[in-house]
């Protein structure tokens, strides 16, 4: 399951790829789609899989409750079809439409990665997922694939499940703990129990897995810096090969964030706040994990490069492609997400209905690529930056500023966060747009 | 047009709301000039804004016609603006009457403009009619109402006309009443011209229309005009009269006649209530007494936020004076603000009409300091001569080792109170150094007091004060009276170590350094953490009487940014940096708007 983070997680690249594109670095041609070489290729592949068995409170990822079916419990309850098999059918559909109109168009779909985030991958039925990884292999989609992420719940993971995933190619998972506090997770109303983390995590193990990802909030309503620093150690103790670790945000329409308003929760005040960061900063680092993102952490493998790279091409602004309910896709400053409606989306007239379609002028292109760019750690290359903005852009000056703040630095090619930067990151950010 | 003998000119006064309005479209709909259909609004006040606000801007006048006793009659009718700001073109509308219908709501009885606009009429030499209105109420009181007229305004009970505006009772009576108390104009119609300027408006088709009243001598279409005062001459392009839509009219305008006059005025800013109309070939001795240029008593800057810039607001400023000539505006320039205009109002309603309407029709944004009213200093100029200059800045002051003193404005304010309240009413004046006049009875239960006050006392929260202490009941107006010396002291306030002019103030020696502590803690709360912790200090002549400090942003991250989150993200951070675009930067801190009122707030 996933998290509030949901499409969260991991890892790495795989060693035949070392450094380039993942690079701490991303080069200016990952910055800039419009100067790659293969316009249209999408790297990424994500599959939104809508289902969850209860909706976490702080949640704004669009998942659903099935209706609890008798059938389920008992023996056959497998075989009787149910909205989860209607879902594969039309995830399948989808999945089979891209790959047929992209082979027309000379770019046959061939990602490097794929991620599989929800909703609660691991809530999906087992047959559903023998269907869809049969289709994926079947359209040869997996080929090139070094890095198969697939997010999931401490409380769905079965040692049956996980051996399916791994054949079928899956090489990661992100599990979400989030606290390993009762009082926390009540907080949250994340209806797992803690002690099956560790479980969960030696599942993995079992199965074969080598890259294991751990998602924790902290600013956990009721938290302290304490109680935050337990989770933590808890977490470390696993072992993870990597971790994506939050400050809790409040969004819109959540049920936590009405209970917010109306005085139910109350939030953890700014300093607090920013002394936990600090702590989670200064602990990872020591505990040998190096921060490649605002909120992910990777740990330093001299064999192996342990960072999501599935996610560093949300921020480096690869094209990639999502299929499922409420995916979001981006091909060349193109963007457009699939309609957040389950229904519709099964009954699938061809293709699911877009929303949020839009391509971005240059100057918006420009301030959204140093938005994510600047997550990372690498920053963003300079000479990217001064061929973008033009003298006259009152960005220039502002740059400037926040320099002298100490918040933002030059290396010899980038430009990047420093540490201090890294705690007001959205206040800088909102004015570069 | 009927012999000025069977003219009469007339106005309605009243305090807002007790029917003003609505009896003169029930006089308009009795004598024909309008009837139910054809009113979709009420004519005489023709501007959205003043319909929403309830007030009335700008003045207008209505020719109609009524029998009575056989003959016929023109009844003019005068509308005056209503709202405390306009004295001044209150006083030129009544100066051009003979007579006023004086409206009292028979659920309400006397209000405080009940008071004033009696006084300014008698002041005008004005024959009255008093009304009670709104008989129809269930609540109405009219014998109870004529009695308070009597006591305390010192009419005639038995003069008392009752009419229902709503249902029309009484208004024929009504209009009989005027035929036969209100006295015809006098004047010389042979004598050289003089014709009152008691309103003008702005046309986009025509320019300007001017209106007048005939009080000596005649005019026609044609003529060649001088404006005393303006000290310019204009052709005239036509005469006429409202009834209510404009009707050219042939023949002369003759002493005691009011109508409109179009003459290819471009600008209203050419043209100034008060001032007196005469023949440029055969001019009269003397204008009209009573003309005063207008004076405004509030004011502040605006300057352009957000998108707008400066060239826009010039335009839009430009465009509106060229209709709406009521305030002043020159271009000031702020070391943290920018260039921008000091504009000057008659009081601070009218500042927020004006400010709405350019926002509105101009389509600009704007950022406004804090009102300031004008001061008069008293300087040792040039070998210690003494001099009094006038400013309208605190940041125009001179040095303090030149002022001798400091003068302020200075209101008679006539306030109406529950006699339960009076006790906190006299706390609220006394606190705002007012002084007390005097005290009467107006019925068992609510009382007139009279104070002088420091009209920089009164102008942002008092009236809200007043209103609330007395449960809405409370009522006020009020005019300036002239400038007094006090102990006076203008009060810095620096941000982040360098001082904002648009923030200074002139305060009393004896509230300056509570007043200070206020501020920066309103201040704090307005001004958005920043990147860096911003001091925020209040000095007097470079002495600092009060300090605070804003903290730095401590944590602002959005922890998760991933592909499904792109655009939302983007979007969010996008309000976040409008919102920043809409305040203004001074250095590198930006100070959102409502900031640059909380100089106003006095905190009590
Ligand atoms: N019942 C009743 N209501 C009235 C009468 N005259 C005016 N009103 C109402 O009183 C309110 C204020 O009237 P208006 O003419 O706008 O007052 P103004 O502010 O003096 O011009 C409006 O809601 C009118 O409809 C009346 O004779 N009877
Ligand atoms: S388990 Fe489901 S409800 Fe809970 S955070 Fe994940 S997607 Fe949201």
């Amino acid at each position: 399951m996933n998290l509030p983070i949901n499409r969260t997680t991991p890892e790495h690249i795989g060693p035949t790829d070392p450094k380039q594109d993942t690079g701490n670095a991303p080069n200016p041609e990952a910055q800039n789609p419009q100067a790659r070489s293969a316009p249209g290729g999408f790297q990424g592949l994500y599959l939104h899989l809508p289902f969850c068995f209860h909706k976490c409170h702080y949640c704004d990822f669009y998942s659903v409750v099935p209706a609890k079916e008798p059938a389920r419990t008992n023996g056959n309850a497998e075989n009787a079809p149910d909205i989860q098999d209607a879902f594969t059918a039309a995830l399948c559909a989808e999945l089979r439409r891209w790959v047929v109109s992209l082979q027309d168009q000379g770019e046959p779909l061939a990602p490097a990665t794929v991620f599989a985030g929800g909703g609660t991958p691991t809530f999906l039925k087992p047959s559903c997922w023998k269907t869809l990884l049969h289709d994926l292999h079947g359209h040869r989609v997996l080929q090139h694939v070094d890095e198969f992420t697939v997010e999931a719940n401490p409380e769905t993971v079965t040692p049956a499940l996980m051996d399916m995933l791994v054949d079928g190619g899956v090489n990661r998972v992100s599990i979400g703990a989030q606290s390993f506090d009762r009082g926390s997770l009540k907080a949250l109303e994340r209806w797992h129990d803690p002690d099956n983390v560790p479980r969960a995590v030696e599942l993995c193990r079992n199965a074969g897995l080598d890259n294991v990802s751990l998602d924790l909030i902290f600013a956990i309503p009721g938290q302290t810096l304490d109680m935050l620093n337990r989770d933590l150690e808890r977490l470390l103790e696993l072992q993870p090969e990597h971790l994506s670790i939050y400050g809790l945000t409040y969004e819109p329409q959540t049920a936590l964030t009405a209970r917010l308003r109306v005085g139910q929760v109350q939030r953890v005040d700014e300093d607090t706040e920013r002394a936990m960061y600090d702590h989670v900063m200064t602990r990872l680092d020591a505990a040998g994990y190096e921060q490649y993102e605002l909120s992910n952490w990777a740990r330093r493998d001299p064999t192996r490069d342990l960072r999501c790279r599935h996610n560093l091409g949300y921020w480096q602004n690869h094209n990639w492609l999502g299929l499922g309910p409420a995916a979001a896709s981006h091909r060349d400053g193109q963007r457009w997400r699939n309609a957040p409606n389950l229904p519709r989306y099964v009954s699938g007239s061809p293709n699911p209905p877009r929303v949020d379609e839009e391509t971005l002028p240059p100057p918006l292109r420009f301030g959204e690529q140093l938005m994510l760019g600047l997550r990372t750690s690498a920053g963003v290359e300079r000479a990217w930056i001064d061929a973008a903005l033009e003298p006259g852009d009152a960005r220039n000056a502002y740059l400037e500023e926040v320099i002298a703040l100490g918040l933002l630095e030059k290396t010899e090619s980038h430009l990047r966060l420093t540490r201090q930067g890294r705690f007001v990151a959205d206040t800088i950010l909102a004015r570069l747009l | 047009m009927p012999a000025a003998d069977n003219i009469r000119n007339f106005c309605i006064i009243a305090h807002i709301d007790h029917g003003k309005s609505t009896l003169a479209d029930r006089m308009l709909m009795g004598t024909g000039a309008m009837d139910e259909r054809t009113k979709k609004e009420q004519k005489l006040d023709s501007m959205d804004l003043e319909r929403e606000r309830g007030i009335t801007i700008k003045a207008a006048a209505v020719s109609v016609e009524h029998t009575y006793n056989g003959k016929l009659y023109e009844l003019n009718f005068i509308d005056t603006p209503g709202h405390v700001d306009f004295h001044y073109e209150v006083s030129r509308a009544l100066a051009a009457c003979e007579g006023a219908i004086l409206v009292v709501d028979a659920t309400q009885g006397v209000e405080a403009q009940t008071v004033a606009n009696l006084y300014k009429a008698v002041d005008a030499d004005l024959e009255l009619i008093p009304v009670i209105n709104k008989i129809d109420l269930p609540s109405a009181e009219p014998d109870k109402r004529a009695m308070q007229v009597e006591e305390v305004l010192g009419l005639d009970a038995a003069d008392c006309v009752m009419t229902s505006a709503k249902t029309g009772v009484g208004v024929p009576e009504l209009l009989d009443a005027i035929c036969e108390r209100f006295p015809p104009p006098k004047g010389e119609p042979d004598a050289p011209l003089q014709a009152l300027i008691f309103d003008a408006k702005y046309d986009d088709y025509r320019g300007v229309i001017v209106y007048f009243r005939v009080v000596n001598g005649h005019f026609k279409k044609g003529d060649r005009i001088l404006m005393m005062g303006a000290k310019r001459t204009y052709q005239v392009t036509e005469l006429g009269k409202f009834k209510p839509d404009m009707h050219p009219t042939p023949e002369p305008f003759e002493a005691g006649d009011v109508g409109y006059m179009v003459a290819a005025i471009k600008s209203l800013e050419d043209v100034n209530v008060g001032d007196t109309i005469t023949l440029d070939t055969a001019r009269c001795d003397k204008p009209l007494p009573g003309y005063q240029e207008p004076q405004p008593m509030v004011y502040c800057d605006f300057y352009p936020s957000g998108d707008t810039q400066f060239d826009e607001l010039r335009d839009a400023i430009a465009r509106l004076h060229v209709n709406d000539a009521s305030f002043t505006y020159e271009p000031s320039n702020s070391e943290a603000l920018g260039s921008g205009f000091r504009c000057g109002f008659l009081g601070m309603l009218h500042m927020d009409i004006i400010q709405e309407r350019l926002e509105r029709e101009g389509d600009v944004s704007i950022v406004q300091t804090a009102p300031t009213v004008t001061y008069e200093v008293v300087i040792t100029g040039k070998g210690g001569v003494k001099q009094t200059i006038q400013i309208t800045n605190p940041s125009e002051l001179p040095d303090m080792g030149q002022v001798r003193e400091i003068r302020e404005p200075i209101v008679a304010a006539e306030i109406i109170t529950p006699t339960t309240s009076i006790g906190d009413i006299m706390k609220l004046c006394e606190n705002r150094r007012g002084i007390y006049k005097s005290q009467k009875f107006l019925a068992d239960d609510r009382q007139i007091l009279e104070y002088d006050l420091p009209l920089a006392e009164i102008i942002y929260d008092f009236f809200d004060k007043l209103k609330s202490i007395t449960s809405g009941y409370g009522t006020m107006d009020y005019h300036v009276t002239g400038f007094k010396a006090d102990n006076l002291v203008k009060m810095d306030v620096l941000v982040n170590g360098s001082p904002v002019e648009a923030l200074s103030l002139i305060v009393h020696r004896t509230k300056a350094e509570f007043r200070g502590r206020h501020l920066l803690k309103r201040l704090k709360e307005q001004i958005d953490r920043h990147l860096f912790e911003i001091p925020l200090q209040a000095a007097i002549g470079g002495k600092i009487i009060a300090r605070e400090t804003i903290k730095s942003v401590g944590k602002n991250v959005t922890a998760k940014c991933y592909g499904g989150d792109v655009t939302r993200k983007r979007k969010l951070l996008e309000k976040q940096k409008k919102g920043k675009e809409r305040m203004k930067r001074v250095g590198t801190v930006d100070i959102p708007q409502e900031a640059f009122m909380s100089v106003l707030d006095t905190g009590e």
